[in-house]
């Protein structure tokens, strides 16, 4: 597949999940994107939810750069693309062993069925709809090298908040 | 043979539980055509299948679990779905709506809806996983809250993203008023269809599908859904709501004097900011959530971290559980009040219908007209939130004098007597929800007329409470709108209320949600008839007066249902205390309904009959209602007036 962007920068996909209200649209997105259909079974972001503790984290392949997928592919059909950082899947060459599977630390990699490969973020050929449709910000498509700083000021936004609480009995006189 | 429509899985689910016989059956296109879905469709499925002779709690009666063709999508609020069936508290059309990820699972389980129809001799659950239909036993989960049945199930098809809908014991215990919870927060809340499912012995209806919904025009849907997302993030109103929930409604309703007080007595709570949402907020918010498909995210979680109620966590409480709880109850206890919230979503039991009940029982202490002796020791006092909380657990185990509190405040009111009515707060038996006609007439006329009875989700307008100038001006023109936009008005509140309940049923049939419709006013009919055109591929619904006659359809269409039941202009009333009794205090001071008047108005709109308010034959044949205009001849229910056109032979006057 060929990029549709070219990058000044590695770029990610930051996901913060206490800001994520679990809304799903990142899935719906995802598989919209790749089948013209919505279907979050086939998303390759997937939220995980704990409904009763009020807990949602959006789960997608992190793009490592020492990949375990990668290393345990043994038909190299997945491999890192220096320049973009994207781990790159290759159906081609794929022979649906599942190690990637087994080896992804994070659940990031997962099975389709209904085609018999795996289901791995390709970051949408550069414009992540994912992030594109998440409406609280929980996922956002960022500098990798700034992705720290983009940390930083949601912080730093929720500390201001923190502080107006705390100022708010002194402002109304109380 | 696929459906020609897209957006619709093209099937629908029907289970008998007498025979447990599980088949699966066509949508009938023409009903995708002429009733969109959700709402819609399954007001049809009623109407042709639950006749007036059958019993609510009986195995004829039938649960209907609807989505519609935008469910499941990622249109804004598209994880919308509506149970219906014959509700068991009003006798009368029963419908209740619920959020959460209910919904779209039933649709990629590859169902538009599910039916299920006579009652098992044992509890069992409906497994609907992959394909694969099951009716299960469900013994070990009889007698456990909806948590537990929730987790039970999850654990026992192995699966943690299973959407499980379960009763708990409120609906086993046939609770009148007993709701239907979707994983822990969310619930299908009024007209008792979780009772409905306890008759059934249905413990609950687990989804988990793997399909796809599919739209007719998918660039054009993709771009106009982010849009729609686009409008709702760029709304100051929406992020408000984001911020805060519903409970912001508390003081929005505090300074109008519309927040129901001490039994809708009055409408302002002096302690309100006890248990407003900036208090809410500040002392047990812990997050923010969404339903599927939902930019706006409106849903809170809270706990409470210390003292009594230590331990609380709880999806909500709404606006509506707020009031039901607190104002209308004198309670100012906002733990306790998070604690009851927590319950009913446990025990399975709708907050407006409970919360209403114990305030009523609470009047009749006040006036004398109950006593311990009648309630065998137990007594209900305003603000009493421990005797509030020992209410609920009598309502749903049936205990001592819970047995009668769990009937509803109708029947309540006919068993004690002693003009007790006068305080039942209900129309068509159905618990009165958060609002108050006498500070906002309009939402009077909406109690009064609403299909399910005292309704406020079917035609509530907001323009006119909220004073929407712009938007009012759009829907109602120049010359109507100083009048729509009066709250203490009768001007124009049966065109209001009749342009809003045909335009909510077009949202209830899609389904999308109140929020976003209803209040901030983001989406309408305009927006309705692109998404349902760009979701179906049906040319005839980009025609916006194509939707208004859709909406118009399914609202004569649940009219009838409720005529063949028995139901005219005698029905479409209010408690003496909106129309009789002036607004004691607050800024409504001194207000009445004059509800006659925007009856009129509303049944000349509707081309009802002005002396029954029962629909026309004229009427119901202009919205290609035939076969029910036929029906409702046979049954003598058209007009009397009305004499049947010639040559129809011979069945002389209706009626």
């Amino acid at each position: 597949m060929g990029w549709e962007v070219v990058f000044v920068a590695q770029m990610m996909l930051l996901i913060t999940p206490e800001l994520c209200t679990g809304c799903r649209l990142c899935e719906g997105a995802c598989s919209f994107h790749h089948y013209r259909v919505i279907q979050p079974s086939r998303s390759r972001i997937t939220v995980v939810k704990f409904e009763d503790r009020g807990l949602d984290v959006p789960v997608t392949c992190l793009q490592c750069d020492d990949a375990p997928c990668v290393a345990a592919c043994p038909t190299s059909a997945l491999w890192k693309d220096e320049e973009s950082g994207l781990v790159v899947y290759e159906a081609e060459r794929c022979i649906g062993c599942k190690s990637c599977i087994t080896a992804c630390p994070f659940g990031g990699v997962g099975w389709d069925a209904e085609t018999n490969s795996i289901l791995k973020c390709d970051w949408c050929g550069g414009d992540p709809q994912c992030a594109r449709i998440c409406p609280t910000g929980a996922i956002k498509w960022v500098r990798a090298d700034q992705a720290d700083d983009t940390k930083r000021r949601m912080v730093a936004l929720r500390m201001q908040e923190v502080a107006q609480n705390l100022m708010a009995p002194k402002r109304a006189g109380v | 043979m696929r459906f020609p429509y897209k957006g619709y899985a093209g099937k629908i689910l029907r289970v008998d539980l007498t025979s447990g016989k599980i088949r699966e059956v066509n949508t009938p296109k023409e009903w995708a055509r002429k009733y969109l879905g959700g709402d819609g469709m399954a007001a049809r499925l009623l109407w042709e299948e639950v006749g007036p002779g059958v019993n609510p709690l009986g195995p004829d009666n039938k649960l209907i679990v609807a989505t519609g063709p935008v469910t499941g999508t990622i249109w804004h609020t598209s994880g919308r779905v509506v149970a219906v069936s014959k509700s068991p508290l009003t006798g009368i059309w029963g419908e209740a709506h619920s959020g959460g990820h209910f919904g779209p699972e039933i649709k990629y389980a590859g169902y538009d809806m599910i039916v299920v129809e006579g009652a098992s001799s044992k509890p069992v659950y409906l497994s609907i996983y992959d394909g694969k239909v099951e009716i299960r036993d469900a013994s070990h989960l009889w007698g456990k809250d909806t948590y537990e049945t929730t987790e039970m199930i999850r654990e026992e098809l192995g699966d943690p993203a299973v959407q499980v809908a379960s009763i708990g014991q409120a609906g086993e215990n046939l609770v009148k008023y007993a709701a239907i919870i979707t994983n822990y927060h969310d619930a299908f809340g009024r007209t008792g269809m979780g009772a409905v499912m306890g008759s059934k012995r249905l413990k609950a209806i687990a989804v988990r599908g793997f399909g796809a919904v599919e739209v007719a025009h998918p660039d054009e849907f993709y771009e106009f859904a982010l849009e729609g997302h686009r409008r709702v993030l760029e709304s100051d109103q929406a992020m408000e709501l984001r911020r805060f929930g519903t409970p912001m409604l508390v003081a929005v309703k505090q300074a109008i004097g519309e927040l129901p007080t001490k039994n809708h007595w009055v409408g302002v709570f002096d302690r309100y900011h006890s248990i407003d949402a900036e208090t809410l907020r500040e002392k047990y918010w812990v997050a923010t959530k969404s339903c599927f498909g939902c930019s706006t995210a409106c849903k809170k979680k809270h706990l409470v971290r210390a003292g009594e109620f230590a331990g609380t966590f709880t999806g909500g409480p709404e606006y509506e559980a707020v009031f039901a709880f607190g104002s209308s109850a004198m309670c100012d206890n906002l733990p306790a009040i998070l604690r009851l919230n927590l319950l009913c979503n446990k025990y399975g039991v709708d907050v407006i219908s409970a919360g209403k009940t114990m305030s009523f029982v609470m009047e009749l202490f006040e006036k004398g007209i109950l006593t311990k002796d009648d309630t065998g020791g137990f007594e209900l006092r305003w603000g009493d939130y421990h005797a509030m909380l020992e209410a609920l657990d009598m309502i749903v185990f049936r205990k001592g004098f819970g047995d009668l509190m769990a009937e509803g405040v109708r029947a309540m009111a006919q068993r004690i007597g002693r003009g007790a009515e006068k305080y039942a707060m209900h129309v068509k038996g159905l618990e009165i929800s958060g609002q108050d006609g006498r500070a906002h007439r309009s939402a009077g006329l909406t109690h009064a007329v609403s299909a399910r009875g005292a309704d406020h989700m079917r035609s509530l307008v907001t323009v006119d409470q909220l004073a929407y100038w712009d938007t009012a001006r759009e829907r109602f023109g120049e010359d109507k709108v100083e009048g729509v936009v009066n709250g203490y008005s009768e001007a124009y509140k049966g065109l209001a209320v009749k342009m809003h309940e045909d335009a909510y049923a077009v949202r209830d049939s899609l389904i999308v949600c109140w929020y976003t419709v209803g209040w901030p006013p983001i989406f309408w009919m305009d927006d309705f008839a692109r998404l349902a055109y760009l979701v179906t591929g049906e040319e005839a619904f980009k025609d916006v007066r194509e939707m208004w006659v859709i909406g118009e359809r399914i609202n004569n269409l649940k009219r009838a249902f409720n005529v063949r039941l028995g139901i005219t202009r005698r029905d479409d009333t209010l408690p003496e205390r909106f129309t009789k009794e002036p607004m004691p205090a607050g800024p409504a001071k001194g207000q009445v309904v004059n509800l006659d008047v925007m009856l009129d108005e509303y049944y000349t709109l509707r081309g009802w009959d002005l002396k029954t308010g029962l629909p026309t034959r004229e009427k119901l044949v202009e919205l290609g209602l035939e076969d029910v205009a036929a029906e409702l001849e046979r049954l003598g229910k058209l007009p009397r007036s009305e004499r049947p056109p010639e040559g129809e032979g011979g069945v002389g006057e209706a009626g």
